[in-house]
């Protein structure tokens, strides 16, 4: 559906885009991350073809996004960052001016703007001047304005951003009801946003892609070393830890400061090893009642964090 | 064409949803009012040299063009500048339009804006036949010529506008360059030049309005408004496509 192959955006200088390439297949939901200024916004703008890029192509169903231009805009919806909308208009004049712009036909266009407008759920303030209204509703008329063609591709350029957690909860599921007969490209700096609602992720920082690949394996695989075990014996710390230790397969035990209670230990083990059963076992043989025992799963942050700071991209890549 | 018409429309709502258009209107309303009937009274005087009054009306006054240099910024200011200060222009050549669409668009609604702050003076002429005897084929073509000069003069505008981001520096440059325009009916005198004298006076928009209103529609002066609209307008269209360059 869209393709991207070896991008670069030069601004002077700077590249802020450098030596991009990815494919989007239909119907994929895909999460465009990374830290501000990352050239996130930068490449969807090109993808858009609002902007040139200083080499590469972008193909968006067999159109160049740079030659035929026209025939790319009309299979995109698009959100832009910072979402601009006239402010002297109301609702349902921007949303008649955008539809008669896409090429809706006249008659269609009272019904699919009314449609767009439950959709987002903006109805309520359909006669109210675009100024007048709260950046909530702003970002949710934006998103209305890129469902009104019903393209099969939407962009949103980080379309939770000044939303409540109720909007944001809205937003998403809005969103991911979308995903169902679109190709969504959404981006975020935001790693929960993508976990909820992306199937795949691409992680840009300083113009170039450190990771491209499912979400999942995004939190499993890249974070490193494996997150370890969280355990809480009732017994005195000492006589837990040599318990613990002497389990096979345990590499090292800490012991995490707790204010008060049994002590509470962190168990690494070497990758892919698991002695949840072993801990049992143990604990049990010796008496000691195990009160808890949880995988700590590495959190999308951390995995965030050591994928930006490898110093050697290509590992990561492959 | 489509796109064109819906830009057109926009713009032309968003004229009437700001005070903008209001404050255009009444302004060039209570000018031209006010100098129609000192253009009146004046010709009313015993021993007034006899003037057609519509003849002073068309451009025949320093109001006029006064007003002319003072409104036609005010109006194209915002075209372009505003969509790029507010980053509007993203969402707009996102949407399946071309740069000259959007350029046509903006011109029309802009000369609909024009149009409708002259409509009202047809009143004058109305109000002229209640006292004496008006001769209609100079009115007519008097108000080809506004049209035509107005069609110039926005398309300078929205010139400027589309390449500045700020709406002040588009309003003052494009102040600038009407102000040349006319300050050439200055030169016309000044030049003695047998070159330059009859090249100056084929471009000095004074007597070319002189001539519509007296009835004279001249093919030079027609083709002079139409071609320095064209090449603004070329201009306005070359000023989007450079967006593609950089």
């Amino acid at each position: 559906m869209i393709e991207v192959k070896d991008l670069v955006k030069r601004y002077g200088d700077t590249a802020a885009v450098n030596h991009v390439s990815f494919q989007v297949h239909p119907g994929e939901i895909v999460g465009f991350l990374g830290p501000n200024g990352a050239g996130k916004s930068t490449t969807l703008r090109i993808m858009t073809g609002f902007l040139p890029p200083t080499a590469g192509e972008v193909f968006v169903g067999d159109h160049s996004a740079q030659e035929d231009t026209k025939a790319v805009r009309r299979l995109i919806g698009y959100l832009p960052e910072n979402n601009p909308l006239y402010e002297d208009l109301r609702v349902q004049e921007y949303l008649a001016f955008r539809a008669a712009l896409k090429g809706i036909p006249g008659k269609a266009r009272k019904g699919r703007i009314q449609e767009v407008l439950e959709a987002c759920e903006v109805t309520e303030v359909k006669d109210r001047i675009i100024g007048a209204c709260s950046k909530g509703f702003r970002q949710r008329i934006g998103l209305a304005d890129a469902l009104l063609a019903n393209p099969p591709v939407l962009i949103l350029d980080e379309p939770t951003v000044g939303l409540d957690p109720v909007q944001i909860v809205h937003t998403r599921s809005l969103i991911k009801t979308l995903s169902a007969d679109h190709t969504v490209i959404l981006s975020t700096h935001i790693l929960p946003e993508v976990e909820a609602i992306c199937s795949r992720a691409l992680i840009l920082h300083h113009g170039a892609l450190l990771y491209d690949g499912p979400v999942s394996e995004l939190r499993q695989g890249l974070g490193g070393e494996a997150g370890g075990l969280l355990c809480t014996v009732s017994a005195d710390a000492e006589a837990a830890r040599r318990c613990l230790e002497g389990v096979e397969g345990v590499e090292r035990v800490e012991r995490l400061a707790t204010a008060e209670g049994p002590p509470r230990f962190h168990i690494l083990t070497a990758q892919g090893v698991d002695v949840r059963e072993g801990l049992f076992r143990a604990c049990a043989a010796a008496g000691l009642p195990l009160l808890e025992l949880t995988v700590q799963q590495v959190s999308l942050e951390e995995a965030f964090l050591s994928i930006m700071t490898q110093e050697n991209s290509s590992e990561v890549l492959s | 064409m489509r796109a064109v018409m819906a830009i057109a429309r926009k713009e032309l709502t968003s004229y009437f949803f700001a005070p903008m258009a209001y404050i255009v209107i009444a302004a060039f309303l209570l000018m031209n009012g006010f100098i129609f009937s000192v253009i009146l009274a004046a010709l009313s005087q015993p021993g007034a040299f006899s003037a057609q009054p519509m003849l002073l009306f068309f451009g025949g006054t320093t109001f006029f063009w006064i007003f002319m240099i003072v409104m036609t910024p005010v109006i194209t200011m915002k075209l372009g500048a505003e969509e790029r200060k507010t980053g509007t222009i993203e969402t707009l050549m996102t949407a399946p339009v071309s740069d000259l669409e959007v350029v046509l668009g903006k011109y029309l609604g802009a000369m609909a804006l024009y149009a409708a702050a002259w409509l009202p003076t047809v009143f004058y002429v109305w109000a002229l036949t209640a006292y004496s005897k008006v001769d209609v084929g100079p009115v007519i073509s008097g108000y080809l010529g506004v049209l035509l000069v107005g069609m110039f003069f926005i398309a300078i505008g929205l010139f400027t506008s589309l390449v500045s981001k700020n709406q002040v520096v588009a309003a003052m440059l494009c102040f600038a360059i009407l102000l040349l325009l006319i300050l050439i009916s200055i030169l016309t005198f000044l030049v003695t030049d047998p070159f330059w004298k009859p090249v100056l006076q084929y471009v000095d928009l004074w007597s070319i309005m002189q001539g519509f209103a007296k009835g004279v529609v001249d093919s030079r002066s027609v083709v002079y408004c139409l071609s320095g609209t064209a090449l603004f307008l070329a201009l306005g269209y070359q000023a989007m496509q450079t967006r593609r360059w950089r």
